[in-house]
């Protein structure tokens, strides 16, 4: 048996603790968004039931009727008390079910939103990661070479592309490639001539159909990065350990990996872990333009139909994706930032 | 010979509204083995010329003129080289092997991210043809020179007390046997005990490996008990200097002398007396003729229209005044 201190070791190790309070908020923030769906008017299942109990009493006060009215009831998890709906609530959750979706009557949301999330989770993935790999490199250069002409050019571009309201880099994208050079598709995820599958053919399509939306995510974020990261290094180059690494003779190249680097690198990544977070989110502005089906287009249709099994699914979904990406920040920052590392 | 000469070295700082002429023709020498203090107060240039002398001028400030040569032949053999002329990549090869620098604000001059061990590791293998076996035997060798134990070696800085890194950073400089040491007050962010044994450390290193160190520290009791000679700068010249037992027994410029009756002794109860009054002059903005002459109690019309130069009293001490009081 363990002794009581043992126990009160493990439940102050640092990873314990992160985690208690991950499950801890997911339990949280679950809670908070049902109470939020319960406090909207308007449910649109509770209100057609009510309206049709109203207009035609004499159906449901027969069995059958009743019947229906409960079963529609169950399915939409209306039935009972407000504990008993939370519960259940709760118990999908775990299970994974939201509830059928409007949309779709009698799919399950969940269906929707799986089908949604790998466009969502592949364009922004990708788009996240390629924007950030062109930012942090692009601002540690024009950082370090501060002085340059270019860099300062540079710093001024992205300062005003980060700027850009997506849909405007969207639209000029889709207006030139698409509709002047015929270069690119500006709508759509692929060809619907084509059977969706593994095969050359396909992925060249999909490739193809997400340069756009792509790039109009790219540009914006990457000019965010370029940004912070050339801020980062100039901060870093009036550290007087950086005036010190010079003193010591060490190479420029030296300076640059062991000592810029090395110390702007742990805030990027810290950032980019975040922002991973939130692609599940989808990205609403540019997927509506590209009609593009992913979450953030699901998620529009979802809000116009008052589709709450959609919508309840989708905030949990994003809910889940910033809580772990916050998680994983606080497990891999002792790994990169020994300042941060605790007994 | 002397390792290092500074003739006419001018500093400025390029400002909004105007140039501070924070070091305005400097002229001073470095010789081997010795320890050079460098002493006046704050804002009087001192961190701005061994900036110079350490070629790490950044902008706003720029260099006026002048010229510093040092002398990194070996054996007698004389090899000079104005390090203002040279090329970056010469520059970076005089770097540690034969001038360090061990900066003011050395508290934060360790990377926050790399061990102690990474941080020595880096220079000893870039800048010498040690073998990584080599340097990891000198490693705590290195450490041993300034009392610290090898484990320091795996610690990241913020494991470090404020004595530890500045320590560290001393072991650090000493790690390519250097001809000379620039230290700029190593131990201000220091509480007094460690200050003292901090200082002695630095100086039986420097001592015991041949090295000469230029020490600058505001504080005159240090210069009285560790330096070979000491240099006074007001105002952006040095305006005595000479050995360090003669400076203090007979110190001829009225500066110095303010200095030197600011230390606190036993006699005057351990109090610092007020040994100069006014206030220090600006860099942008400084005095006509004698620089110190507004706060000279011995200033005459010929210190308001003309600045005196550098006049030889006994051996090798220098003093710029129209009214000195040479006690003989
Ligand atoms: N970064 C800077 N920017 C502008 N002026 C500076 C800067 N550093 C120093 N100066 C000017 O140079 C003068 C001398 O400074 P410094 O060399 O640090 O003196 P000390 O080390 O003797 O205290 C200061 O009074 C100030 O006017
Ligand atoms: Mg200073």
């Amino acid at each position: 048996m363990k002794s009581i201190n043992e126990i009160k070791k493990i439940a102050n190790n640092y990873i314990v603790r992160r985690i208690v309070a991950y499950i801890f908020l997911m339990f949280l923030t679950a809670t908070i968004t049902f109470f939020i769906f319960r406090l909207m008017p308007g449910n649109p299942v509770e209100a057609y039931l009510r309206s049709m109990e109203q207009r035609f009493p004499q159906y449901f006060e027969t069995r059958a009727g009743m019947e229906l009215s409960q079963k529609y009831k169950e399915m939409f998890g209306l039935q009972g008390s407000i504990f008993h709906q939370y519960f259940c609530f709760l118990r999908n959750i775990v299970k994974g079910t939201f509830g059928p979706s409007l949309l779709t009557f009698p799919e399950p949301a969940e269906k929707l939103i799986l089908q949604a999330l790998p466009w969502t989770i592949g364009l922004l993935g990708i788009s996240t990661i390629i924007a950030w790999l062109l930012g942090v490199l692009v601002g540690v250069f024009i950082g370090w070479k501060r002085e340059s002409k270019v860099s300062t050019f540079t710093a001024w571009l992205a300062l005003v592309v980060s700027q850009m309201p997506q849909y405007f880099l969207a639209i000029i994208l889709v207006f030139v490639f698409a509709y002047t050079l015929y270069l690119l598709p500006g709508t759509g995820a692929f060809n619907p001539l084509l059977k969706p599958g593994f095969y050359p053919e396909f992925i060249f399509d999909v490739i193809k159909h997400a340069t756009l939306p792509a790039l109009s995510i790219i540009l914006v974020t990457a000019a965010g990065w370029i940004i912070s990261s050339r801020s980062l290094v100039i901060t870093i180059l009036n550290e007087d350990y950086l005036i010190f690494a010079e003193a010591k003779g060490l190479k420029p190249g030296t300076i640059l990996r062991n000592y810029v680097m090395k110390n702007m690198l742990p805030p990027q990544i810290t950032g980019l872990a975040i922002s991973l977070g939130f692609i599940v989110n989808g990205a609403y502005v540019v997927e509506w333009i590209f009609n593009y089906p992913g979450i953030g287009r699901l998620m529009a249709i979802a809000v116009g139909l008052r589709d709450y099994s959609v919508m309840q699914g989708v905030m949990l979904l994003s809910i889940f994706g910033v809580l772990t990406a916050n998680l994983i920040v606080d497990l891999i920052l002792p790994l990169i930032d020994p300042r941060v590392r605790r007994g | 010979m002397e390792i290092v000469r500074i003739e006419d070295l001018k500093i400025y700082y390029k400002l909004i509204d105007g140039v501070a002429k924070a070091v305005d023709g400097v002229s001073i020498k470095v010789y081997p083995n010795e320890i050079l203090g460098i002493a006046g107060e704050s804002g009087s240039g001192k961190t701005t010329m061994v900036n110079g002398l350490v070629r790490l001028v950044k902008p706003p400030a720029y260099i006026a003129g002048g010229s510093i040569t040092v002398n990194y032949g070996e054996n007698g053999i004389p090899k000079e080289v104005n390090l203002l002329r040279i090329s970056e990549n010469e520059m970076r090869n005089l770097r540690w092997s034969f001038i360090s620098y061990i900066p003011q604000a050395s508290m934060n001059s360790l990377n926050p991210l790399l061990r102690v061990k990474d941080q020595m590791m880096d220079v000893i293998r870039e800048r010498s043809n040690k073998s990584k076996e080599e340097a990891l035997t000198l490693l705590p060798e290195l450490l041993k020179r300034v009392n610290l134990s090898p484990q320091v070696l795996d610690m990241y800085p913020h494991e470090l007390s404020g004595g530890m890194k500045q320590r560290t950073i001393i072991a650090m400089a000493l790690a390519l046997s250097p001809k000379i040491v620039i230290a700029d007050e190593p131990t201000t962010a220091l509480d007094v005990v460690s200050q003292l044994s901090v200082l002695s450390t630095l100086y039986d290193v420097c001592r015991k490996s041949k090295t000469s160190l230029v020490l600058i520290t505001h504080d005159m009791a240090v210069h009285a008990q560790l330096t070979d000679r000491v240099a006074i700068m007001y105002a952006g010249k040095i305006v005595e200097v000479g050995r360090t037992a003669d400076v203090f027994k007979s110190p001829i410029h009225p500066y110095t002398k303010g200095l030197i009756a600011s230390i606190p002794t036993i006699e005057n109860g351990g109090k610092r007396l007020e040994g100069i009054s006014g206030i220090a002059p600006s860099p942008k903005n400084w005095p006509t003729g004698c620089r110190f002459h507004p706060r000279c109690p011995k200033a005459t019309d010929k210190c308001r229209g003309a600045e005196p130069s550098m006049v030889e009293y006994e051996e090798g001490h220098f003093v710029a005044c129209f009214h000195p009081e040479v006690k003989k």
